[in-house]
């Protein structure tokens, strides 16, 4: 029998429809028979939710500028070859 | 992907391959936080800002080649994990991850012998993610969170959770297989579980 401590190891399994049909249906069972495992279920999910409304890894003003600059400077220096050449 | 997104994403790479400077800034801002946590994955934050620099400069001439077999964001995130594993085996650096356990040991601690909880969850999340998100200091917990968090675990959150790439695609990029990569996204969502568990009942971060 599924316990709390083997839901909670494969959560993120059955969140995102991982589980094969057998472990799917196993986890589906102790979830209409345990309340606080719902609670830990609904919870992970919002967790990941959440993670997903916020954009993290967001880059800062500052080197996004810096990047438009060197990206500037080699597009210049692509544009000052291809008039040479010509 | 939509067809106005897609059509948005097309007129982008003409713009790119036209080298105007205009789509050069607009594609900086839509990718580049994703190309770091793809080379955050790999390399310490200075290094991996090094090479998303790097990467910008190279797409100027890789875009004429670019040929829309897969999507403009999978294909930058592609040049950049390349680049750092060159990076890394010029170095003769591996990646080191643990693997081995499914549960945070904090999670862990929370379940008595027999295998139920202990310590349950404390509350429902009831509110919704943008809801959430709207708490000025539980934003600031999680960004805080979210920095300490393994590399590893956090590039692949990242990429999985909030630049929405597949399972096969996040494998692909950071060259993990798809066992670990459950791994590493289980133990990444316990943490952040772990946190919003604490802040809703103590309100501390």
């Amino acid at each position: 029998m599924l316990m709390c401590r083997d839901l909670a190891e494969i959560a993120s399994d059955y969140i995102d429809g991982e589980l094969n049909g057998r472990k799917n249906l196993s986890v589906k069972v102790h979830l209409m028979m345990c309340k606080d495992c719902r609670t830990f279920i609904s919870n992970l999910r919002a967790s990941s939710q959440l993670l997903s409304a916020y954009s993290s890894g967001r880059a800062d003003e500052e080197f996004l500028h810096r990047i438009d600059e060197r990206v500037a400077e080699a597009l210049n220096a692509r544009k000052i070859k291809g008039t040479d050449s010509e | 992907m939509t067809d106005s997104a897609l059509q948005k994403e097309q007129a982008l790479i003409e713009g790119l391959k036209a080298g105007t400077e205009e789509s050069y800034q607009q594609a900086v801002r839509t990718y580049t936080p994703g190309m770091l946590a793809v080379a955050r994955f790999y390399l310490d934050p200075s290094s991996a800002e090094e090479i998303v620099q790097d990467c910008w400069v190279t797409v100027i001439d890789a875009i004429h080649k670019f040929e829309g077999r897969s999507g403009l964001k999978t294909w930058l995130h592609r040049i950049v994990a390349n680049r750092c594993k060159n990076r890394l085996r010029s170095a003769q650096r591996d990646v080191s991850t643990d693997f081995s356990e499914a549960l945070e040991p904090e999670l862990s601690d929370r379940f008595n012998a027999k295998g139920r909880w202990s310590l349950p969850p404390k509350l429902q999340f009831h509110d919704s993610a943008d809801t959430l998100m709207e708490n000025g200091a539980l934003s600031d917990c999680l960004d805080k969170h979210l920095s300490a968090l393994p590399e590893t675990q956090r590039s692949a959150l990242m990429l999985y959770e909030a630049h929405q790439h597949r399972s096969d695609a996040v494998c692909n990029i950071l060259d993990v297989s798809a066992s670990n990569l459950r791994v590493l996204l289980h133990r990444a969502r316990q943490k952040i579980f772990l946190m919003v568990d604490t802040f809703q009942e103590t309100g501390e971060c």
